[in-house]
């Protein structure tokens, strides 16, 4: 069963194809690795997938629940991580308890502003975010380049347990080699296009 | 509703974490204010007026049985602008340059005209162009008013000092000339020595009703010569740092400052966070992103705008000053601050909006304040293009309500056309920054 459709979506910034027509879809319970070298396209198919940006031409069909964690951290620097958490649950009409959940599962700092945290630390932020309305499908754009292997490793369980959950899993990576264990299908991204 | 509450709570609390930021935009403004003020009220206060003198005026001149010091009467009637001694070429130089504002000039034969009393002496002046002449040109009228109050009097003693002559008789001096007359006085000591007769008896009765016609002359004479005489009653009014119009600006520039920088940086602040990804996902769309700024904007500009009404009325009970109504039109300023605000948050979410980054944004602002400011001070008679731009943007909206709120006995008129304009340019303006908000970019 598919669980995201995405039909001949593209986008151009002006005159610059980032991504040329492409179809892709994400079935329940399988993780699907998407490589490609810098400037690929990864992240802004990613994103449009995600909804949070606009494709030029093409058709998304998402689940009401989905989970991005995009390349750039994404939160607000003056809140501590918890109340980023609290935040994004009231915006996604999550209850708080699963934002005090998530900081605990992920052991962050309580009182620490965001700004003030690792580089780990704020990717483990993301991620967190994105597990907030217990996704359907779970967008992940580079989710360890920050992470020990001890949290890489939390990560990747985590994606597993989503897809056994019946969900899907796309994960955007310059390591392949991290997600050979891990991905049942590959898709590689060249130039806007993929291969 | 519910996202746009949610934004708000957190730029307010983001707000409440950098105090310093907050100080500086409240400081910064009323300080500007202040400054603006100061320069309103005092700048061209004294403008610079060349004297030039091609009569060579001595340092006394005998005026009837007056006598004046030349420079002590020019230092006195020249109170309201600088003089500066300067030649012919030199004055008309500067006048071009713009140096100084108008030329009075001494002609030949001033002093003898003036000391003859036959006809009136002329000063010639002439006053740079621009808007700012006719200002120039009333106060060297004024400058020649007072001199004219002061030589009134020398010229209405020397001509009751004919009449006198004319009355009790004696010696006097007219064109250099020197000459005795009788007077009516010694015209009826003549009469009463003749034989009576009808035609000495008219003779007499004449010279009796001429003395008394001739008794009043002073005070004929002097309410000819000022026809209204201005008194000035002495009124407690406020001093010119408390009246209407430098509160509703001082609020005005406050508020424009605060709403117009706090808008544009909270909302390319969200660019700066990377958050606009997360939040264009259907959680909080650009429309209601840019209501929350607006309402950011409304909510600061009413409380610090409230302060610094706070510390008016203050003064204004503690220094016992009358007018206005400090205290009880506090909740309907409020509103127009809130309002005020709002609009002019919409300007800095349009600024926020178009800017990449959040630094950018907030430069752009503070720059954009004071062009925004002094549009809506200049009057519209003097610069009409000022008028119609100041028209297209909130700050003059905001002080013509902030004045008519605190000040006006009849407020809702002023209020109401004002609310109209504010509402309708803060809604122009959000749905402009709606479309500029830029789409995520990974």
């Amino acid at each position: 069963m598919s669980l995201l459709t995405a039909r001949g979506v593209a986008r151009r910034f002006g005159s610059r194809v980032a991504l040329e027509p492409t179809d892709v879809s994400l079935a329940a319970g399988e993780v699907v690795a998407l490589v490609g070298p810098n400037g690929a396209g990864k992240s802004t198919l990613l994103s449009i997938l995600a909804g949070s940006l606009d494709p030029t031409e093409g058709l998304v069909e998402r689940p009401e629940r989905i989970g991005w964690v995009p390349q750039r951290s994404a939160h607000y620097g003056r809140l501590t991580a918890l109340e980023n958490l609290r935040l994004f649950a009231a915006l996604e009409r999550v209850p708080s308890r699963r934002a005090d959940e998530l900081a605990r599962e992920f052991e962050l700092p309580a009182d620490t502003r965001a700004s003030s945290l690792s580089v780990g630390n704020r990717q483990r932020l993301d991620v967190a975010l994105a597990l907030l309305s217990s996704p359907q499908v779970l967008l992940l754009d580079e989710p360890t380049s920050s992470l020990d292997p001890v949290q890489r490793e939390r990560v990747w369980r985590i994606a597993r347990g989503v897809a056994e959950g019946g969900g899907a899993v796309l994960v955007a990576t310059h390591h392949w080699e991290e997600l050979a264990d891990l991905a049942d299908r590959t898709l590689e991204l060249v130039e806007g296009r993929l291969a | 509703m519910r996202a746009v509450s949610l934004i708000l709570r957190k730029d307010v609390r983001t707000l409440v974490r950098t105090p310093a930021l907050l100080v500086v935009l409240l400081a910064y403004p009323v300080m500007i204010a202040a400054l603006l003020g100061l320069v309103a009220g005092y700048a061209n206060a004294k403008p610079r007026v060349a004297l030039v003198d091609e009569d060579g005026l001595p340092a006394h001149i005998v005026v009837g049985q007056h006598t004046f010091d030349v420079a002590a009467t020019i230092k006195e009637v020249s109170r309201n602008v600088t003089l500066v001694y300067l030649g012919r070429d030199e004055a008309a130089r500067e006048l071009a340059d713009g140096k100084i504002v108008a030329v009075l000039t001494v002609p030949p034969g001033f002093v003898a005209t003036l000391q003859q009393m036959t006809k009136s002496p002329t000063l010639d002046v002439s006053v740079t162009r621009g808007g700012t002449s006719g200002r120039v040109r009333q106060q060297v009228q004024a400058l020649v008013y007072t001199l004219n109050q002061k030589l009134q009097r020398a010229y209405i003693d020397a001509n009751l000092e004919y009449v006198r002559l004319l009355l009790h008789g004696g010696n006097g001096h007219f064109l250099g000339q020197s000459f005795n007359v009788i007077g009516l006085d010694g015209t009826k000591k003549v009469l009463d020595t003749l034989p009576q007769s009808e035609r000495v008896k008219r003779i007499q009765q004449f010279v009796h009703d001429a003395r008394l016609a001739l008794a009043q002359t002073g005070d004929a004479l002097r309410a000819t010569a000022a026809p209204i005489q201005l008194v000035e009653q002495r009124q407690r009014g406020r001093t010119a740092s408390l009246s209407a119009q430098v509160q509703s600006y001082a609020l005005g520039l406050t508020i424009t400052f605060l709403s117009l920088v706090l808008a544009a940086g909270a909302l390319a602040g969200e660019r700066d966070e990377n958050v606009l990804g997360r939040l264009a996902r259907g959680l909080v769309p650009s429309g209601r992103l840019v209501a929350a700024k607006v309402a950011l904007a409304g909510i600061v500009a009413t409380v610090l705008g409230l302060g610094v009404a706070f510390a008016f009325a203050a003064v204004i009970v503690i220094g016992n000053a009358p007018g206005g109504e400090p205290w009880s039109r506090l909740p309907l300023l409020a509103a127009g601050l809130a309002l005020t605000g709002a609009a002019l948050g919409a300007v800095g979410s349009l600024v926020g909006a178009l800017a990449r980054e959040a630094r950018t944004a907030s430069l752009v602002a503070v720059l954009l304040v004071l062009p925004i400011v002094f549009l809506g001070l200049i009057p519209p008679e003097v610069f009409a293009a000022a008028g119609w731009i100041s028209d297209g943007l909130p700050f003059a909206h905001g002080v013509r309500l902030f004045s008519a709120t605190l000040y006006d006995l009849h407020p809702w008129g002023a209020v109401a056309r004002e609310t109209g304009w504010l509402v309708g340019l803060g809604a122009l303006f959000s749905l402009l920054a709606r479309g500029a908000v830029r789409p995520f970019r990974p």
